[in-house]
């Protein structure tokens, strides 16, 4: 047989690997598994806080907007449909099916019992600090469809 | 969510989280347990395919996170490699420059894919000598080929 040879460029593709998910979500598991649930939470609020430090600075800079347009642009990324509705203080996030979940659940990956942290948890920490407050006010884990509202703290 | 985009430094961060815990004898444990119930589909390719296996998965994935490689496979002698000129994974956490990478970050490849190819009867030959620079070289060859015959 002859010997193949394949030769690519960063440049010849899109970064695009949504089993990156899976591997994301054993990772949830084997957490909640050897260290219990609040260590997951635990990693996740330090990874937040290191990873999203310019995020959680844009939204002390410029407010609700710059968490919109997040949303919008990593859900549409992810080739997802979200509704946004933002006024003064709150904005409304309304997801139809998670991605990540749609995407795992269409491979066969295990979703993590606790892999809706990774939207609550995340956005607890991108609140942190700023006049805002973030909720997951409903989150389906059949299809990861969710709505989250990011509200303006009473003072 | 985490954007599957943002993965690689989630992964980082995973790893120093646990290393902070238990030392890394904890990322291994992880790193095992992460081979054992993730790696499924490349244990099934290699299983149905032989070494075309590894071709066929890592064709799938690095084209996927737009990896700069040459890879190789070569049947006849039982051999399948890639070269990694500029690591997607490894050069995204260089070039970030607010998070520090997990200081052992390249050896997962290592200990992930060996774990699942050593039992089907294969060698793995990592070189991760300039993974500070976002290079590495992995070969799979068939355990019966002598190393001389290796190209």
């Amino acid at each position: 047989m002859a010997k193949q040879v394949m030769r690519r460029l960063a440049s010849d593709n899109e970064y695009f690997h949504p089993d990156f998910h899976g591997a994301l979500s054993a990772g949830i598991e084997y957490l909640a598994l050897r260290y219990g649930d609040e260590a997951v939470r635990e990693y996740l609020r330090r990874f937040a806080a290191a990873y999203y430090a310019p995020l959680k600075q844009a939204v002390q800079q410029r407010g609700l907007v710059a968490l919109k347009e997040y949303y919008e642009r990593v859900y549409e990324r992810e080739g997802a449909k979200i509704a946004t509705e933002l006024s003064r203080d709150e904005l409304l996030v309304r997801i139809e099916a998670c991605p990540a979940v749609m995407h795992m659940r269409k491979r066969g990956y295990r979703v993590a019992r606790l892999f809706h942290e990774t939207t609550r948890t995340v956005n607890d920490v991108l609140c942190e600090d700023t006049p805002f407050a973030a909720e997951l006010v409903e989150y389906d884990p059949e299809t990861g469809r969710a709505v989250v509202r990011f509200r303006r703290r009473m003072p | 969510m985490i954007p599957c985009t943002d993965f690689i430094p989630a992964y980082s961060e995973l790893f120093k989280f646990l290393e902070a815990r238990g030392g890394p004898e904890a990322v291994l444990d992880f790193w095992n347990y992460l081979s054992d119930n993730f790696l499924g589909n490349l244990r099934s390719l290699v299983e149905q395919n032989g070494i075309r296996g590894c071709w066929l998965y890592w064709s799938h994935t690095l084209n996927e996170e737009a990896a700069d490689f040459t890879m190789e496979l070569d049947e006849d002698a039982g051999e399948f490699r890639i070269i990694m000129h500029n690591c997607p994974s490894k050069g995204l956490l260089l070039r970030c420059k607010h998070i520090e990478p997990y200081h052992d970050y390249c050896s997962h490849c290592d200990v992930l894919y060996r774990r699942v190819l050593e039992p089907l009867g294969f060698e793995c030959i990592a070189d991760l000598s300039e993974c500070d620079r976002a290079r590495c070289s992995f070969v799979v060859r068939a355990r019966h080929t002598a190393p001389g015959e290796a190209r």
